[in-house]
């Protein structure tokens, strides 16, 4: 609960409709897309000007009021889990695009802009905004910004960190600062790449300049399937080496294809292992060219059949599956839960492998459907919450995964953040030594800790509670903390 | 500006005697050593160090940070002394960490495309021991830095248009703090979300936060063929604004240089080329050889309609080196023009629809000056550079010659831009950097005070001492 002075504050801020203390009005944001996690925030304000922001974080700073920054909710590590005695920042009303520079290639939007609403805005222009979420019909661009998320065509055209040119956000001071420029090259230490991906940390979000691409004037995709998934895994790697970079590189497992064709009906061979979807786009001669290049290296690596995409219709409906999985396996089982591991490439097929057994013994099965071409993994374990145990193995059988994925040199997260579902595995991805300068970091950001407490970055007595730190030969870190 | 002199202060001379114990041959005090580690290749504000250190290991940078952060003494990291904005000048005087003995190539993962170098190793090095393996890494500044160098500096260069600079292209690193601990930060995986991104803080941190000592790089396979094509313009807007279409138009191109009037003519001159002196854009293109063969005829076409004339294009190696010897001897064919005289370059940079107007003002001011200043620009990322001639011998010269670097760096950022598109700040750029930055310098300055308490890293650069 907070206390009235502070709500009444908050009223002289914002009208009444964009103050929301009832809990019958507050229950909605009570969790994001990760529905594991649930708390009931104090208030939520719904400003609608930079200048009611930085009313508002002043306000908090004054009183030692947390406050989580909320986008569109899609989130999947629960980094917009509200804190019961906190505040709920939701930048839903900021959604105007500001201004399209088709000479200089950007969008100036505000971040509760649906990701997908600037590819719309820039589509007369023949631009576009590449990193596509599969989320992107309703996520946020500012949330985009918060978890530097990704997408299916993010292995050419980079992650969010790549395609934003310039952030303006609130400090939990009130201050106002741009990080980056609208040139090249913003001199200086990096803030802008701190910002994307600091989850909410470190600033609040209140205008992005984005970089738009022109739209390739061809794009083909190539569908291919094998009876080993350990075969696909190597085909991606193959790939790869072979120089092409393609536009979109993913993988579905049988239990992903058999899941989506119930719901698409995009042909998927349904008897395949898996089947890898591989995109070449650029100008007619060159999709030519890679298209002949990727035919080449998936036959070499034993694909039992390649389709190629014949026309534009064509090609969205081998998509429309991939686009498509998340709720497809929502239909087929009554929980799923999502992991979201990276590794390098060459260790697929052997993750891939493991990942099997692991189903089988665990009793669980698991859909594998990712971003292959990048080596994120979305394995989608699919559970019954109502049966006793479900959701404990559930929960073991991912941590297994992400264990797995550190040890082959990878890391936790790829796109969806850490939020407070990862936080343990932080403790043993990262070092003391690094999650010193995290904590350093956040503090000259925000000395009191409030923007988004708890979230992306554990305490070390926190990971030193988990029993979770990283152990280098025997050498416990911080032994003066206390272990509970 | 406070410049060492010889008097050692009683503390320094200590940790001499420790670093000559532990290190002998590899720590060295003679003058002609610390002068040398004591500019780039810009102009000369030298600060010599007290001492220069030779490691071999991420744990000899470790325990010589260490020790030094226990004494409150400056730590300047050095790679070949290259960078252009007086980088590695040690003003407060200090242990100069010489990392070009570190110069292994680790490991090169072919099937993943990316490497991991020590900071030592030069770029072309590295190439050369990329070579039979298919793959290269692309970023060339010009000078042949360390990859330790660029990455501290965030360096770019002529093919950034296709490639990116080095914030895209390191996917991790090795970094010693300021505590004498060492880090890892990023990895082989190719995204990540978790924690906030070290890396790229690092990068272009000019060894003010923490000394690189091994970088994760991303490499690129070699392209089946590459071809170079050669365009001449009326005026400047003709050859901005064809560029401007082929990048709206998607046209991959690797590398754009733009050459303007007065550089072409001082190209003409020191090379007899049989061109005319009026603005020339310079093209590569890599891909398949039916890629290659359709970019350059887009770009012919492209060109065609905005006044290009004397447009050439090959894909045989010998004419592409023809072809582009203008501009690969730009920066000699313009000292060539006033021999005897010193130059420095500016490194303006702007959004790319503010280029043509951001040159053709330079263009009168240089004219005012009565300076000779040719423009060289990476007219694909908005980049260009002037090279500032003047007399060394007439102090007002190069009074003149700095007000027009300042003017330079005022325009670019009232258009959006900024100073420092690729030379990083060093110590010359830190005034443009607040009127660039005003709001952002506190925050960067509460960053360097929480990743470098005792402010021992490169004190004096990229930031103002707080």
């Amino acid at each position: 609960m907070l206390d009235r002075t502070f709500t009444s504050a908050l009223a002289d801020i914002v009208p009444s409709s964009a103050l929301l203390t009832e809990p019958e009005d507050t229950r909605p944001y009570e969790c994001d897309g990760l529905t594991l996690y649930r708390e009931q925030p104090g208030a939520v304000v719904l400003p609608e000007t930079e200048p009611q922001v930085v009313a508002i974080l002043k306000l908090c700073q004054a009183a030692r009021v947390p406050v989580v920054a909320r986008g569109a909710g899609t989130g999947l590590s629960g980094g917009s889990l509200p804190v019961a005695t906190g505040v709920v920042l939701s930048l839903a009303k900021f959604r105007r695009i500001v201004a399209i520079d088709p000479m200089a290639r950007t969008a100036i939007v505000e971040p509760g802009v649906r990701n997908l609403a600037i590819s719309e805005a820039a589509a007369p222009y023949g631009l576009f905004y590449a990193p596509d979420p599969s989320s992107q019909i309703a996520c946020s661009i500012g949330g985009n910004v918060a978890e530097n998320a990704g997408g299916v065509h993010c292995l050419k055209y980079g992650l969010t960190v790549h395609n934003v040119r310039k952030v303006r956000g609130v400090l939990i001071t009130g201050d106002i600062v741009e990080f980056g420029a609208d040139a090249l090259d913003a001199p200086g230490y990096d803030l802008l790449a701190l910002v994307c991906g600091s989850e909410g940390l470190l600033a609040v979000i209140t205008q992005i300049t984005v970089k738009l691409l022109p739209k390739p004037a061809l794009a083909q995709v190539a569908l291919a399937a094998f009876d080993d998934i350990g075969k696909a895994g190597a085909a991606v790697g193959n790939v790869i080496a072979a120089g092409i970079i393609p536009g979109g590189l993913e993988m579905m497992d049988r239990d992903a294809t058999r899941a989506v064709e119930q719901f698409v009906h995009a042909g998927y061979p349904l008897d395949a292992a898996a089947v890898l979807l591989v995109e070449a786009d650029g100008t007619p001669v060159e999709v030519a060219a890679e298209m002949g290049e990727i035919r080449e290296v998936l036959t070499a690596s034993g694909a039992t059949e390649i389709r190629v995409s014949n026309d534009e219709a064509q090609r969205l409906l081998y998509w429309s599956g991939r686009k498509a999985a998340f709720p497809a396996v929502g239909r087929i089982s009554p929980d799923y839960y999502c992991i979201d591991g990276t590794i390098p490439r060459a260790a697929l097929p052997g993750v891939l492998r493991q990942i099997e057994i692991w189903s089988r013994e665990y009793e669980l099965p698991c859909a594998n459907v990712f971003h292959a071409g990048d080596g994120n993994l979305h394995p989608l374990i699919l559970f019954d919450a109502n049966r006793p145990g479900d959701r404990d193995r559930t929960v073991e059988f991912g941590d297994r995964i992400l264990e797995l994925c550190i040890e082959v040199g990878g890391t936790i997260t790829g796109e969806h953040g850490v939020g407070v579902e990862k936080i343990r595995g932080m403790c043993a991805q990262f070092a003391p030594a690094a999650l010193e300068r995290f904590l350093g970091i956040k503090r000259a950001f925000d000395v009191h800790g409030l923007l988004n407490p708890g979230k992306a970055v554990p305490t070390l007595a926190r990971c030193a509670e988990f029993g979770a730190m990283h152990v280098h030969h025997g050498a416990l870190p911080h032994p003066e903390l206390p272990r509970f | 500006m406070n410049t060492t002199t010889d008097k050692v202060r009683p503390e320094v001379a200590a940790l001499t005697e420790r670093f000559r114990r532990e290190y002998g041959e590899r720590a060295m005090t003679s003058h002609a050593i610390r002068e040398q580690h004591s500019h780039g290749e810009g102009l000369a504000d030298a600060g010599m160090p007290d001492i220069v250190v030779f490691p071999k290991t991420n744990e000899e940078v470790a325990s010589i940070v260490g020790v030094c952060n226990a004494a409150h003494i400056p730590v300047i990291a050095f790679g070949v002394g290259t960078s252009l904005e007086g980088h590695v000048a040690a003003l407060y005087g200090g242990v100069c960490v010489d990392l070009s003995q570190m110069d292994r190539v680790l490991e090169v993962n072919e099937a993943d495309l990316d490497c991991r170098v020590q900071a030592g190793v030069t770029r072309e090095a590295l190439n050369a021991e990329l070579k039979g393996t298919g793959l290269f890494f692309p970023i060339d500044p010009g000078a042949n830095a360390t990859i330790g160098g660029m990455a501290s500096t965030r360096a770019s260069g002529t093919n950034a248009v296709r490639y990116g600079t080095m914030r895209e292209n390191v996917l991790g690193l090795t970094v010693v703090t300021a505590d004498g601990r060492i880090v890892h930060t990023g990895g082989r995986a190719r995204k990540s979300s978790a924690g906030y991104d070290l890396t790229r803080l690092f990068v272009g941190s000019e060894g003010t936060l923490g000394i690189i000592t091994e970088v994760q790089l991303s490499l690129y396979g070699l392209p089946e063929a590459i071809s170079a094509a050669v365009c001449q313009f009326g005026d400047l807007k003709g050859a901005v604004d064809t560029v401007i279409v082929a990048m709206q138009m998607g046209i991959p191109v690797a590398r754009i240089e733009l050459l303007d009037d007065v550089q072409m003519d001082a190209c003409i001159r020191y090379s007899q080329l049989e061109f005319d002196p009026k603005p020339t854009l310079f093209f590569e293109f890599h891909g398949t050889e039916a890629g290659v063969r359709e970019q350059a005829e887009m770009i012919e076409s492209i060109a065609a309609e905005h006044g290009g004339s004397r447009f050439q294009w090959t894909i045989a190696q010998e004419e592409r080196s023809k072809l582009w010897k203008a501009r690969h001897n730009a920066y000699y064919a313009a000292l060539a023009l006033a021999p005897g005289s010193q130059a420095f370059a500016t490194d303006a940079c702007v959004p790319i629809s503010r280029l043509t107007e951001c040159v053709l003002e330079t263009q009168a001011d240089i004219a005012e000056t009565g300076l000779i200043a040719p423009i060289v620009g990476h007219v694909g990322d908005g980049n260009f550079h002037l090279v500032v001639l003047f007399d060394p011998a007439k102090p007002e010269a190069r009074a003149k010659a700095e007000g027009l670097a300042a003017r330079v760096s005022a325009r670019a950022i009232r258009m959006g831009g900024t100073c420092t598109g690729e030379h990083g700040i060093g110590v010359h750029k830190l005034d443009a950097l607040v009127a660039e930055h005003g709001d952002a310098v506190s925050l960067m300055q509460a960053v360097k005070r929480a990743l470098d308490p005792n402010d021992i890293l490169n004190p004096g650069k990229t930031v103002p001492r707080s």
